[in-house]
């Protein structure tokens, strides 16, 4: 799976993105450097307000004012479209719709913020592939159907036109997946994919996001508060405090012999680990 | 802790709740029964805490809320010692026989958030309780809220801010104090902690366990996360489709599930020690374990 001698598909420099407020400017990025090998998985964890989701956010320009990208890069090494540095993008550029949804597409802890109540979920999936890709409907609706079946959604071609508001929590997460996936992007983005799913839920969302990368070969960077979903899905991990990233490992490195004083505070906060010393 | 001897506070048979909804489209019968909560029986002894986890949908939330009847049962029992040693069925009592009663049983929320009232003042949300059932005005009232408030970790200055001001753990603790200040002697938790990041989850248990300990409080702790219980709670039950599935000390639970279902459900937690594999495949295990 690794190349070594291969460049990351994704290197962060120095990104800073910042709230410009009438009380004053609002480093919520604060220069945070990290990169992605192709087909692996970076952990971006910390507690609420810690940055983690703007910083998910500035990899699609997804900020909105008074919010706004204020220095760094963000270098996309894009096997179908070359390097990119999506910080500098305009906002208007046909490269930034090519990246969103093409080359990098994001799946959100709430599955109703990424699909649209009044279109049939077939629609929503198809849609996405007719936005990126030149084929014609009925193919479309072909994949469509087709990545229904892999995201484990039974009698894809019933569900088709089914709305959003007839599924469960689980299952819409699974739509979100198939929209965000059937594009076949080189990097996925999940902010909080399980946060608000059970935990047998959270298990198999987990185990198909995993499947599905590994058959896709993209890279996942995935967003969460979660340690135990850190250790069980993810090969590197980079902790945020602050706008800043204060440790940056592997898994099993960070996890088991964390550096920072933040990193151990979290740790020990686990429940788990609680339990082990109480 | 293990109290075997003692008389329970809290004696729940049989308790049964069913929902009438109306089906929608054609072609469907009219109405069709939702069994929430299914025949639940357990014992709370004084002083400890049990922990009622489960998924969405398991009926842990409604069994809390009947308990506290903000649901009417629709059958069984739930016997409250009262602290004069009468027994009450919280079940059946006249909603006039239920008020002086529910100053013993408080609840904690999930949601800081939305169960605080924006418009009402830090001092007025606390001190409502007491106002409501003519315990306490004047000067005492006062002081029984700034005596609360310092016990949570909040400051008696904190009276007169509103709850826009705090964070989501000093809100919880908003909630505590309001619940604490009935001196009751049964809390429901509901998720009290869900919502919060580990780091302020972890000081509002150890602040809901100071506060067991200084008044002999006995705790209902509704939870889905099962590392929360694992540390907070002496006994754990387990509840799917509205049923209890196993009942047992919390450390047997953990060590030792007996039910098919507590299995799995323990197997899908993830665990933050990479060397202790997660279960990913929980859906064909359930589906095993519904085909008999």
């Amino acid at each position: 799976m690794e190349h070594p001698a291969e460049l990351p598909l994704l290197e962060v420099e120095d990104l800073r993105t910042s709230f410009i407020t009438p009380d004053g400017v609002v480093p919520a990025v604060d220069g945070v450097t990290f990169s992605i090998a192709r087909g692996r998985t970076l952990a971006l964890v910390g507690e609420s307000g810690s940055g983690k989701s703007v910083t998910a956010y500035s990899m699609l320009r997804l900020i909105q004012p008074p919010g706004r990208i204020v220095g760094g890069k963000i270098l996309l090494r894009s096997a179908r479209a070359g390097e990119i540095d999506i910080a500098k993008l305009g906002e208007r550029s046909g490269t930034l719709y090519k990246v969103r949804g093409g080359l990098i597409s994001m799946i959100f802890q709430e599955p109703m913020t990424a699909l649209s109540p009044v279109h049939s979920i077939g629609h929503q999936i198809a849609e996405a592939i007719l936005l990126h890709q030149r084929t014609s409907k009925a193919e479309a609706r072909r994949l469509t159907v087709e990545m229904l079946g892999k995201v484990g959604i039974a009698q894809a071609e019933e569900r088709f036109d089914q709305y959003p508001h007839e599924l469960s929590g689980g299952m819409r997460q699974r739509v979100v997946i198939a929209m965000a996936l059937v594009c076949r992007p080189e990097l996925l983005i999940a902010d909080e994919p399980t946060t608000a799913l059970d935990v047998t839920i959270q298990a198999q969302i987990l185990g198909l996001i995993k499947t599905l990368q590994r058959e896709i070969g993209c890279s996942v960077l995935l967003i969460t508060h979660d340690f135990g979903v850190v250790a069980q899905v993810a090969d590197d991990v980079a902790v945020m405090y602050r706008g800043r990233i204060v440790e940056h490992g592997t898994v099993r490195a960070v996890l088991k012999t964390p550096q920072h004083a933040y990193t151990r505070a979290l740790l020990d906060a686990l429940p788990s680990r609680r339990a082990r010393v109480a | 802790m293990n109290g075997s001897p003692a008389t329970p506070l809290l004696s729940v048979r049989g308790l049964t709740k069913h929902f009438t909804v109306k089906n929608r489209g054609p072609g469907a019968a009219a109405t069709r029964l939702i069994r929430a909560v299914d025949e639940v029986s357990f014992d709370l002894a004084p002083g400890e805490t049990l922990g009622l986890v489960g998924e969405s949908g398991s009926g842990k939330t409604t069994t809390a809320r009947c308990i506290l009847r903000a649901l009417d049962p629709t059958a069984g029992e739930v016997l409250f010692r009262l602290p004069d040693d009468r027994a009450v069925d919280l079940a059946k009592l006249s909603d006039r026989a239920l008020k002086p009663v529910r100053q013993h049983v408080q609840m904690v929320f999930q949601d800081p958030f939305s169960s605080l009232n924006p418009r009402m003042t830090v001092g007025a949300i606390v001190g409502e309780p007491l106002v409501i059932h003519g315990l306490a005005r004047g000067a005492e009232l006062d002081a029984r809220v700034a005596e609360v408030l310092r016990r949570v970790g909040l400051k008696p200055e904190h009276r007169v801010r509103y709850p826009h001001a705090f964070s989501g753990g000093q809100r919880q603790r908003i909630g505590i104090a309001r619940a604490l200040i009935m001196r009751p002697s049964l809390i429901v938790c509901d998720e009290a902690t869900s919502a919060l990041d580990v780091s302020v989850q972890a000081q509002v248990l150890d602040l809901l366990k100071e506060l067991q300990a200084e008044y002999r409080l006995t705790y209902l702790f509704v939870a889905h996360n099962l590392d929360v219980v694992r540390n907070f709670c002496g006994r754990v039950a387990v509840m799917r489709r509205g049923r209890i599935v196993e009942l047992a000390p919390t450390a047997r639970i953990f060590a030792a599930p007996q039910h098919a279902y507590t299995k799995i459900l323990l197997s899908a937690v993830p665990s933050p020690d990479p060397d202790v594999p997660m279960n990913f495949q929980v859906a064909e295990e359930l589906a095993k374990l519904d085909a008999g």
